[in-house]
């Protein structure tokens, strides 16, 4: 099964989905330019994936040290995608990481959470 | 004269609380630039991490807007970049009665301004918890038309200044005025 590895840069976050274990990591910056661009071809494959699963145990970190209002807008779809999967029979699990002094990256994990109905969500501090 | 004139425009910067100015032409490249540039400076002042990063997301979010929508544009079209173009725009950063801001000026089409201005004046009225259920609300809805991003950037300015904001505009020429905004954290 393939896996999708994206390096990070100053405005972009590494992206590494691991589509053989169900592990997928969003970390870093995300401002990116063009929002669509950076994300539409991991998203899209990894959608397609798992809406295929049954029964999948599925880890998505998201580890973010900043992302902006275009980035919001993709995390949030990426939420409700996580939760269909989940209700359709699969053991999700979301860890939204933050620095332990970052609140504002706490409480924004806090509201995109809040909204999961199914899948499990766990928030980490990093200390 | 030249190095009095900088030194006036310099002393009038700092009687604003201006520590860093920009105007130009703004780009992604610049932005990250700047946004390192900004962090550096205020790293060293302030040890309140979260001053830091709410003032990087103002700066963001700001410059942002104006390479999207900033009505002054220049078009390149060397091979590289063919048909990507430049959007004008004054960028300040600062510190007025112990509050830091960030504050962008660039100009819009005059048909657009009373939507900005009636949108911008609805933010300021929405409390934190108002705010919040917009942000999610906006996100989750369809792009506007014409947005080229989430259609969240002035949301978000609005729920990272925490000491509020203040926008104006006024007449640039026949079709176009200058918009001004200012956040504070």
């Amino acid at each position: 099964m393939a896996t999708i590895k994206i390096a990070a840069t100053d405005r972009s976050p590494e992206v590494d989905f691991d589509f053989g274990a169900n592990r997928f990591l969003i970390r870093g910056e995300s401002y990116p330019e063009d929002v669509t661009e950076f994300y539409a071809g991991p998203i899209g494959q990894l959608e397609a994936h798992l809406t295929e699963l049954s029964g999948a145990e599925i880890m998505f970190d998201f580890d973010l040290v900043y992302f902006n209002s275009s980035s919001a807008k993709v995390l949030i779809g990426l939420f409700e995608k996580l939760d269909e999967v989940a209700a359709a029979g699969n053991r999700v699990t979301v860890n939204w990481f933050h620095e332990d002094d970052d609140d504002n990256m706490k409480e924004l994990g806090e509201e995109f959470g809040e909204d999961l109905e199914t899948a499990v969500f766990r928030l980490v501090s990093k200390g | 004269m030249l190095a009095e004139d900088m030194r006036d425009f310099r002393q009038r910067l700092a009687r604003e609380g201006v520590v860093f100015c920009y105007s130009g032409y703004l780009t992604e490249n610049i932005l990250t630039s700047i946004g390192a540039a900004v962090k550096t400076k205020l790293s060293v002042e302030t040890s309140d991490k979260r001053t830091v990063r709410g003032l990087f997301s103002l700066l963001v979010e700001q410059v942002q807007n104006v390479i999207r929508y900033s009505a002054e544009t220049e078009i390149i079209s060397d091979q590289e970049d063919e048909g990507q173009d430049l959007r004008y725009g004054t960028l300040t950063v600062g510190k007025r009665d112990g509050q830091y801001f960030v504050a962008c000026s660039n100009l819009v089409q005059r048909a657009d301004v009373s939507r900005l201005r009636d949108n911008l004046e609805r933010l300021r009225g929405l409390d934190a918890d108002a705010l919040k259920a917009l942000y999610k609300e906006t996100l989750r809805g369809d792009a506007p038309a014409g947005s080229k991003g989430a259609g969240a950037g002035f949301i978000e300015v609005a729920r990272r200044a925490a000491s509020g904001f203040d926008f104006d505009f006024c007449e640039a020429d026949d079709t176009r005025a200058y918009f001004a905004i200012r956040a504070y954290i």
